[in-house]
């Protein structure tokens, strides 16, 4: 995939990080298991929306991976998980995984307050990268939730954030970093191509995020109103 | 008002075995005299309509057991079109055919039959009243009442189904709901006369008001349980929509699914040939399942998805496609999905994967990045014969006034950058990202 031949962040924990794996197929969950390298350790598996709440508030884990679409609940799949814990995404943070494309799925678990978006096609060394990063405070954009974002804010030269605080559009750079990560680079390729450092692009990167939760933007809000009248 | 009429059709499913089962019974909007009855029960029971006809008029003749059947069954009978509601009963994947067309709509205006009957009577009436009958006015005029007002009332029977078909609006006219009420109120007029008599005004209108009552306590008691009826007739409306939806989906997807893992076991040793048809499948169910299906030759990103398909079809790879953005395609565009195929094919056959497609449409251009983890090559050192990368690639976009570069360095992978500048801005409201 994509982010392979991105480096696993520098990082001053030892051992590895505590999962829990929530997904509501057992030969999934057994896959992903077998998958993750030896950096991330699964102390916890839950397959629908009330065991995944009372798993993640007994483990409180450094990083929940969260299947999208889950039975259970009030229907609300990963999202409802999320806002279940909201209390705890201090210490706690998400990583939603999903075999979806829909734009409504992304939005939904992104705006509930996941730290980033995989895609079930990642390989496992990829996935474990991609954890360590979201218990790092970081956001994990894959090239499909680049190009929604793209998608979302709009491409257009008027499209383009004056201040920094604006929240409905991309700054110049943040589009630039977005274009590359769509185009398949990885963090570490995105900085060597705009000579900047990773850490920079990883703020880039989280600035993004916290637009894309944030924003109050017509097609966000939209995707998310569709989302919750169904 | 939908009446079920299960009862008297008790052979609507098809006889097991075969569709060549009865039709059901339905009043059929062509080829009806009066109310359809007698060619509805003709297509039902598989007579000629005419020997239907002759039937329910002796049957009328001696003793009106026949006048009877065909009210009772105006009634009861729904109308509709046998065949097409035969049809409908059938799964809804195998019947995806269009609407049979309907042959002319009914042939007979009822409603100039019943008012020149009407007309009739009343002009023998007058005849018989003329000639010395003596003709008790109190006796006719409100069964001339009671029958104008059964009218009124049946025939919005027709009508109010005929607008559900046809529309599912559900919501009754002002029109309708008026000729219900009318029809009504004539009935209990004609009723009230007919009954009353010689009895005073005095006593009519209490006895009226009376009635009114009971009704009224009668419909207090009785509207929970319509609201439920309707409620409940609703619901199995939708669900049957879903069913519907459901099997069709069904139909489409499990057989190529079910046929892609036969397959796939049969050949479990040749796993390149695995992961093709694994990911083919992956593809198309995916499409099913998040894409809305677009016309073709109305979206870029659909056109692009299918040289995708194609590339990834042919070569046994996965290649990550990302696009932003969307616009009916044109000449320029078709050059440039030309060129995004060579440059798929050659990232494919001569970089390493993983392989990564980027498009974007934007006001005035539609850019294409092709990127691959391969070693890249020099595009000087290519020499000028390899028709490959210069002609299928650069030539193409640059004839549309666009430019081409290839970026290769060194592990970093090699990236083909294609932008070819479009003339009418038509940007789409792009609401799906591949």
């Amino acid at each position: 995939m994509s982010e392979q031949g991105r480096t696993a962040p520098a990082t001053g924990r030892t051992g590895p990080v505590d999962v829990v794996l929530v997904d509501d197929h057992l030969m999934f969950r057994t896959g992903v298991r077998a998958s993750l390298d030896s950096r991330v350790r699964v102390v916890a598996e839950a397959d629908d929306v009330p065991s995944a709440i009372a798993q993640v508030r007994a483990h409180t884990p450094p990083v929940v991976l969260l299947d999208v679409h889950l039975p259970g609940g009030d229907g609300g799949g990963g999202a409802e998980v999320i806002t279940a814990c909201a209390d705890l995404l201090g210490a706690t943070r998400f990583l939603a995984l999903s075999v979806s494309d829909a734009s409504e799925d992304v939005v939904s678990v992104i705006r509930a307050g996941a730290r980033g978006y995989v895609t079930k096609a990642i390989s496992g060394a990829d996935l474990s990268d991609a954890v360590l990063r979201v218990a790092d405070g970081d956001a994990v954009f894959s090239p499909r939730l680049a190009g929604f974002v793209l998608d979302a804010f709009g491409t257009a030269a008027g499209d383009v954030a004056i201040a920094d605080d604006e929240l409905d559009r991309l700054s110049a750079r943040e589009r630039e970093v977005m274009r590359l990560i769509a185009r398949g680079y990885s963090y570490r390729e995105v900085a060597a191509e705009l000579f900047i450092s990773i850490k920079t692009v990883e703020t880039h990167v989280s600035a993004v995020l916290r637009k894309l939760q944030l924003s109050s933007r017509h097609e966000l809000t939209r995707w998310a109103a569709a989302r919750r009248l169904l | 008002m939908e009446i079920a009429a299960d009862p008297v059709t008790p052979d609507r499913r098809p006889a097991p075995g075969g569709h060549a089962g009865r039709l059901p019974l339905r009043r059929p909007p062509g080829g009806r005299w009066f109310a359809g009855v007698a060619a509805g029960l003709a297509a039902h029971l598989g007579l000629p309509v005419r020997v239907v006809r002759l039937l329910l008029v002796l049957a009328t003749l001696a003793g009106g057991t026949g006048l009877g059947l065909y009210v009772f069954l105006w009634v009861t009978v729904p109308t509709g079109d046998p065949a097409s509601v035969a049809e409908d009963e059938r799964p809804a994947a195998l019947a995806r055919l269009a609407p049979r067309l309907r042959s002319g709509q009914r042939t007979v205006p009822v409603t100039d039959i019943a008012v020149g009957l009407l007309l009739l009577a009343g002009a023998g009436l007058l005849v018989a009243v003329r000639n010395g009958v003596d003709v008790q006015l109190s006796w006719v005029v409100p069964t001339l009442i009671l029958l104008a007002g059964t009218g009124l009332v049946w025939s919005q029977l027709d009508r109010v189904q005929r607008e559900r078909w046809l529309s599912r609006a559900g919501g009754r006219t002002p029109v309708s709901l008026v000729r219900l009420v009318g029809g009504i109120v004539l009935v209990g007029i004609g009723v009230l006369l007919l009954i009353g008599q010689d009895e005073p005004v005095g006593v009519l209108v209490r006895s009226g008001a009376a009635a009114l009552a009971v009704l009224a306590g009668a419909g207090l008691v009785l509207a929970p349980w319509g609201l439920r009826l309707v409620r409940e007739l609703g619901d199995e409306r939708a669900a049957r929509a879903r069913e519907a939806e459901r099997a069709d989906i069904a139909a489409h997807l499990h057989d190529s699914v079910l046929q892609t893992l036969a397959l796939i076991r049969a050949r479990a040793d040749q796993p390149a040939e695995v992961a093709r048809m694994a990911r083919a499948q992956e593809r198309e169910l995916r499409e099913w399942l998040y894409d809305d299906r677009s016309e073709p030759g109305t979206s870029l990103a659909a056109a692009l998805r299918s040289v995708v398909a194609e590339v990834e079809d042919g070569r046994a790879v996965a290649i990550d496609a990302v696009v932003v953005g969307d616009r009916v395609p044109d000449a320029d565009t078709e050059a440039l999905l030309q060129a995004t195929r060579e440059a798929l094919v050659n990232a494919v056959v001569h970089g390493r994967p993983p392989v990564s497609l980027y498009l974007e449409v934007a006001e005035d251009c539609v850019e294409v990045f092709v990127r691959d983890r391969g070693d890249g090559f020099d595009l000087d050192a290519v020499p000028s014969d390899r028709f490959g990368v210069r002609e299928s690639i650069m030539g193409r976009v640059r004839r549309r006034g666009g430019t081409a570069t290839v970026t290769s360095r060194p592990e970093r992978g090699t990236e083909v950058h294609l932008r070819v500048p479009v003339r009418h801005p038509q940007r789409r409201d792009a609401e799906g990202w591949a």
